[in-house]
């Protein structure tokens, strides 16, 4: 009887489990669907959902207009690349507010944190003019360099630091350790899970960011995914197709690049569990 | 501790090889050479570039560089260049002529004044509406491109099936009963509507009408007796259960696909929606004019449509100048973008193509472009001024308190009062 009970709420639980990753994983199936079948399908009633054969003619339209090679690119180097730098940057920064005592730290801090309340769309025009000055209209810098002191990553960097040992550093100070050692040998290494969301976090921000790549690229040749797919929204004649195909290779990185920091994640877990 | 370091050289470099990268190139006219920029969406990028190679024939030196940005894109981008000085602006901008007059209002050095370069010659060529859409103070800041004259796409088989005669319908009113008959035998709605984000048949009533949102002056006409009249209709329409509502631009194309309203009121551009999207109806197809309020009124009506401004701040003023006048004024260029791009040209000179004769088979060999030719020269001025969104959201609000039961004349009068407030304009008493 008890038996009996426990799989019944057993399968009661995985049901309700199925269902939600059924609502949450149908959008990319059926924008997987929309990218194989032709543009008016996804109209028609009842709605289409088993793959069709256009996803070569979609793929190849799709080339024609945007550049998938060159776009893909685009966007691959200035998320990776901006990943790297403002890693580095912000993990720095956050050690120095968790660990360093000095003049003014929290003040700079709360500063820091207040800066992400002024909105975004404040900032562009001061933001623009001081790129078009610099000659940097146009260019990956452009895109790149403006957030790679990015408030919230330094943030939750801070927050990962304070919890690290002070009495560790110490003792590596009295070992003769130098400060960049104490930070790359010492401190790093136990923040990889930290690492990991905050690169996640970086990517998916830079990957998804629309406004600033749209007003600071202006040729189609340095568009990164998200302005180039907008490009194929005109007014009245939008092939969506294309934009399904478009759309399902734009989840494509943003999936490998979680998977592959997965394991630190999980890892960081699991190590929290066990620590002490 | 030499990884670290190697880490932070390679961080360093990394940065400097970003920086490094640059892929400047200002077009510099070293032996007379000369490259235009243009920003612009969708079919009119390959417009401007096929026009470009027509335009070479006589003119070796130039050439252009179209950026295909997404429609509200365009604007963002304008905005901000302007904003920020004009700085990082192409030489030529496509502008939809709903927000010209809040360009020229908000940024009133931003523009050429394409009178002073010559335009005023070609005044004649062009419907009268369009003409007003693209100058102010009597001096052209636009050339004018496409436009959107309104019509009924309609499904004949639906028609046939409850057995009305498109012919016979000539008023509002006639398309009431047909839509009553429509819905009776087949179940189908009359026409499409977001009934609660968007106004564009209300729109095109008024324009209709000869009224708009606002008067020449730039005054309120929401509560013009023959705005009350347009939004009384739709109410009709509406208590009828005649109106399928639609969600937004891809609910319209849903509707449109799979059969499930008899008509749309759209303007002309919506053809190339119709033939890229239901592709499966091929045939099934006719437009026929918006019906007039009256029996022997006006028909006409516009949707839509958009102008080419040259940018003030461009090096290339002239040469830019020189490569629109023949974009918007040649009639071969103007039948190249209409048969290749299907942008409805308002230049009238180009309506004497075949093309405008032409039976067109998808829509039952009617020749559709015909009807819509015929039409642009009875289509009156939609005064948009610089406030057009803050009327466009007001009118939007009176239309779905309308379907919400409220009476129309109230709920224009709420929009206006309101629409006076956030614009500090004057508002019409009738």
């Amino acid at each position: 009887m008890k038996k009996r009970n426990v799989k019944v709420r057993k399968f009661g639980l995985y049901f309700l489990l199925l269902v939600g990753a059924l609502i949450s994983l149908f959008p990319f199936y059926w924008s997987a669907i929309g990218a194989t079948n032709e543009s008016g399908s996804m109209f028609t009633k009842p709605p289409t959902l088993i793959p069709g054969n256009q996803l070569l003619e979609n793929m190849s339209n799709l080339n024609e207009q945007i550049g998938i090679g060159r776009v893909m690119f685009n966007s691959l180097f200035i998320s990776i690349t901006y990943t790297i730098i403002a890693l580095f940057v912000c993990s720095m920064a956050s050690y120095a507010f968790a660990k360093f005592k000095f003049k003014g730290r929290d003040i700079i801090f709360t500063i820091f944190l207040l800066s992400m309340m002024v909105p975004y769309h404040a900032t562009i025009i001061p933001l623009f003019k001081m790129m078009a000055s610099w000659g940097w209209l146009n260019q990956y810098q452009a895109v790149i360099l403006p957030n790679i002191a990015y408030p919230f990553a330094i943030f939750l960097m801070r927050q990962n630091m304070l919890a690290f040992p002070t009495a560790l550093i110490e003792a590596s100070r009295i070992d003769g350790a130098s400060e960049w050692k104490i930070f790359y040998k010492v401190v790093l290494p136990s923040m990889k899970p930290a690492l990991a969301a905050t690169a996640i976090f970086l990517f998916m921000y830079q990957w998804n960011s629309f406004l600033w790549p749209l007003i600071a690229l202006s040729s189609t040749d340095m568009y990164t995914f998200p302005v180039a797919l907008s490009s194929l929204f005109g007014l009245s004649r939008i092939d969506y197709g294309q934009v399904m195909t478009g759309v399902t290779l734009a989840t494509v990185p943003i999936i490998i690049f979680f998977l592959s920091l997965q394991r630190y994640f999980i890892s960081g877990m699991l190590g929290s569990a066990l620590k002490e | 501790m030499k990884k670290f370091k190697i880490i932070v050289l390679m961080i360093m470099a990394l940065s400097l090889f970003v920086v490094g990268c640059s892929s400047s190139d200002e077009g510099s006219s070293e032996d007379g050479k000369v490259e235009l920029v243009a920003w612009a969406w969708n079919v009119n990028v390959g417009a401007l570039e096929d026009a470009m190679t027509m335009y070479q024939e006589e003119n070796p030196n130039i050439s252009i560089k179209v950026e295909d940005i997404g429609r509200s894109d365009v604007y963002d981008k304008l905005s901000t260049g302007l904003a920020a000085g004009g700085v990082g602006l192409p030489d030529i901008v496509l502008v939809e002529d709903d927000r010209i007059q809040s360009y020229l209002e908000a940024f009133p050095k931003g523009f050429a004044n394409l009178s002073e370069l010559g335009f005023d010659q070609h005044k004649q060529n062009f419907p009268n509406f369009k003409n007003e859409l693209a100058s102010l103070n009597d001096s052209y800041y636009a050339m004018p491109f496409d436009a959107g004259p309104g019509g009924m796409f309609y499904r004949r088989s639906i028609f046939n099936e409850a057995g009305v005669d498109v012919d016979s319908i000539e008023t509002w009113d006639d398309f009431f009963e047909a839509g009553k008959e429509i819905k009776e035998k087949t179940g189908v709605y009359a026409m499409s509507l977001d009934k609660f984000k968007d106004d564009p048949t209300f729109r095109m009533m008024l324009n209709q009408l000869g009224i708009f949102y606002f008067d020449e002056a730039g005054n309120i006409d929401l509560t013009h007796p023959k705005a009350v009249q347009a939004m009384e209709m739709i109410k009709k329409f509406g208590e009828a259960d005649l109106i399928k509502d639609v969600d937004g631009w891809n609910g319209t194309v849903s509707a449109t696909v799979d059969g499930s309203t008899a008509a749309i009121p759209f303007g002309a551009w919506y053809y190339g929606t119709i033939i890229d999207q239901a592709k499966d109806t091929a045939g099934d197809w006719g437009v026929f004019l918006l019906p007039a309020f009256e029996e022997g009124g006006n028909r006409a009506s516009n949707l839509g449509g958009s102008s080419f401004m040259v940018l003030e701040a461009s090096k290339k003023k002239q040469a830019a100048y020189e490569f629109m006048e023949f974009f918007t004024t040649e009639s071969d260029v103007q039948i190249m973008a209409m048969k290749d791009y299907g942008l409805f040209p308002s230049l009238s000179s180009a309506y004497e193509a075949d093309i405008f004769t032409e039976e067109i088979e998808f829509f039952g060999n009617q020749p559709i472009w015909k009807l819509f030719a015929d039409e642009m020269a009875d289509v009156e001025t939609p005064y948009f001024t610089k406030d057009f969104s803050i009327g466009l959201d007001e009118a939007i609000k009176a239309q779905a308190s309308v379907f919400n039961g409220e009476d129309p004349a109230t709920a224009l009068q709420e929009s206006a009062n309101r629409l006076a407030d956030r614009t500090e304009r004057e508002l019409n008493q009738y």
